[in-house]
């Protein structure tokens, strides 16, 4: 039975970088591999050095020291157009091209190599499609939502076919039903294409709704890696509880908000009543380890002391999903 | 002087003044373009920085830009020579036209080129792109109604220049005017010379920002 692993999709090992001028590593000594096939989440705040980890990976910046491994090769000048192109990037700020049309923006990573232009564009169509966006193939970038254009800037990450998809604070420009539609759509072409998903984001919400996995950053250096149900619910750092502690949704839940990897503990009192009221849809966490999707909703106005015995309670909810249209609440 | 007399004369001296302008034109951004994006590239902190060249060409570019045309006009009289085999004439003012103008264009581009946001430059740059391609599959068309605005402006300004060259026996509408209007006193013909440079500077405006609206994105 026993095969050997494969290489694990992207690994770091030991890397340092300094920016000229910079008397501080923006990384330093990062040892940290990203499985296959998972979806990572890699959180921080603003200077734990996500930038610098997606322009070394995306190869425009080299390490001062350390290795960087993608697909198990080394990274190199030699190595480098190559795993470029199994590498897909998706932007914060979409990075579309102004003048060029929906599906010429789409084609360009295949211009670049030289496809000859029919298939390129038969290609561009075939993503256009799987993003839904096929009848605005004709369209120009300033025509689009914020949420179509980073669903051209999907397209245009995967028309290469690549393994990995590294998406840099993707959904971080865009108001949250729009982030949510987007993670959802990246969660399913990361399990249909057999994707490795890179998820840089500074939001824990992103890290709930859309990872396997997660590393947390601060200040250069990792400090806590691992499964992310395990992560969230048993943080090892102070910067992990710190960014936990921020993000506790005591705001109030937005409609077709899907909230993952939860506690009880995590929503309190308020939020759960007005769950509850809402007919929030409740996942077992158990259940949703096993693949099987169990929704139970939760009854009309029970009180949150009483959800706990619905058989949810204390340990694991991975997930909450608020309806869609919330009906208001008469009182 | 009457219409019959004016009217063929001032449509020669058109017709001069383009032919001396235009070719000017279209070599002058053609060259400007590399010269612009070669500083684009090499400017500290650009796709090849190269501080020596982009000092160089930067100081190339400041002192064609000071030089008074005029100046530039006598000045260049044997590089005229040597390109057209006289220095008078329609044909002989269009080498210190394409002179004067390609630094002036390569300032242009340059800004054009630094406005293109620097993550799309990115982008293309993490999808493989080369130098090359980056500047030709990306600058390039991204910073295209920046590039046809300048041209625009360049075009105007070497209406204006080509009046100077007029003077030095290039023809065209500014020599009418200086021949005819002013040592002459034929205030008319200069009125009329003025207000075809006028309408041929309206035109050239006109068509310049139709052609930059309508094929900007944005």
């Amino acid at each position: 039975m026993s095969t050997a692993p494969p290489p694990p999709a992207l690994e770091f090992s030991r890397v340092t970088k300094t920016y000229p001028g910079q008397p501080q590593a923006a990384l330093q000594d990062l040892t940290l591999r990203i499985p296959r096939g998972s979806r990572t989440g890699i959180i921080g705040r603003s200077g734990a050095g996500k930038s610098t980890l997606v322009r070394l990976i995306s190869g425009l910046e080299t390490p001062d020291l350390g290795h960087i491994q993608v697909q198990g090769q080394p990274l190199t000048p030699a190595t480098l157009k190559q795993l470029q192109a199994r590498t897909g990037l998706v932007f914060q700020h979409f990075n579309l091209l102004a003048q060029r049309s929906v599906l010429h923006n789409v084609t360009l990573p295949l211009e670049l190599r030289g496809t000859p232009k029919v298939l390129r564009e038969r290609r561009a169509r075939e993503l256009l499609q799987l993003v839904g966006l096929e009848a605005l193939a004709g369209r120009y970038p300033a025509q689009l939502s914020g949420g179509q254009k980073q669903r051209v800037g999907i397209a245009r990450a995967l028309v290469t076919d690549p393994d990995l998809l590294l998406a840099d604070e993707a959904t971080s420009a865009l108001d949250p039903e729009t982030s949510a539609g987007l993670l959802t759509l990246l969660t399913e072409l990361q399990r249909e294409r057999d994707l490795t998903l890179i998820l840089v984001t500074h939001q824990l919400e992103v890290i709930r709704a859309a990872t396997t996995h997660v590393a947390v950053l601060d200040q250069g250096r990792l400090v806590e890696a691992g499964e992310t149900a395990s992560v969230l619910r048993q943080p090892q750092s102070a910067v992990t509880r710190a960014l936990l502690d921020a993000h506790r949704p005591e705001h109030p839940l937005l409609a077709g908000e899907t909230l993952h990897h939860l506690t009880l503990p995590d929503l309190g009192a308020a939020t759960l009543d007005r769950l509850a009221r809402q007919r929030a849809r409740i996942v077992r966490a158990e259940a949703h380890a096993l693949g099987v999707d169990v929704w139970l909703t939760a009854p009309d106005h029970v009180p949150a002391a009483e959800l706990g015995r619905t058989g949810l309670g204390g340990t694991g909810l991975s997930g909450i999903e608020t309806p869609r249209l919330i009906p208001e609440v008469s009182a | 002087m009457t219409w019959d007399v004016l009217w063929p004369l001032l449509w020669q001296a058109t017709l001069e003044t383009l032919w001396m302008v235009l070719p000017s034109a279209l070599i002058a951004q053609i060259l400007g373009t590399a010269l612009g994006a070669v500083l684009t590239l090499t400017r500290p902190g650009g796709l090849r920085p190269q501080a020596v060249v982009y000092r160089g060409l930067d100081a190339v570019v400041n002192v064609g830009r000071s030089l008074p045309f005029i100046i530039l006009l006598v000045l260049l009289i044997p590089l005229t020579r040597l390109i057209t085999g006289t220095s008078i004439g329609s044909t002989a003012a269009t080498v210190p036209l394409t002179m004067a103008a390609i630094p002036f264009v390569a300032r242009l581009v340059d800004g054009a080129l630094r406005d293109v946001p620097g993550g799309v430059v990115e982008a293309a740059r993490a999808m493989g792109a080369s130098t090359a391609q980056t500047v030709f599959k990306v600058l390039l068309p991204e910073a295209r109604p920046a590039l046809v605005h300048g041209f625009t402006v360049m075009l105007v300004s070497l209406i204006g220049y080509s009046a100077m060259a007029g003077a030095i026996g290039g023809g065209g509408l500014g020599d009418v005017a200086i021949r005819y209007g002013y040592q002459r006193f034929e205030t008319g013909v200069m009125i009329a010379t003025v207000l075809a440079l006028l309408v041929l500077v309206q035109a050239v405006q006109w068509l310049g920002d139709r052609i930059a609206t309508r094929t900007d994105h944005r």
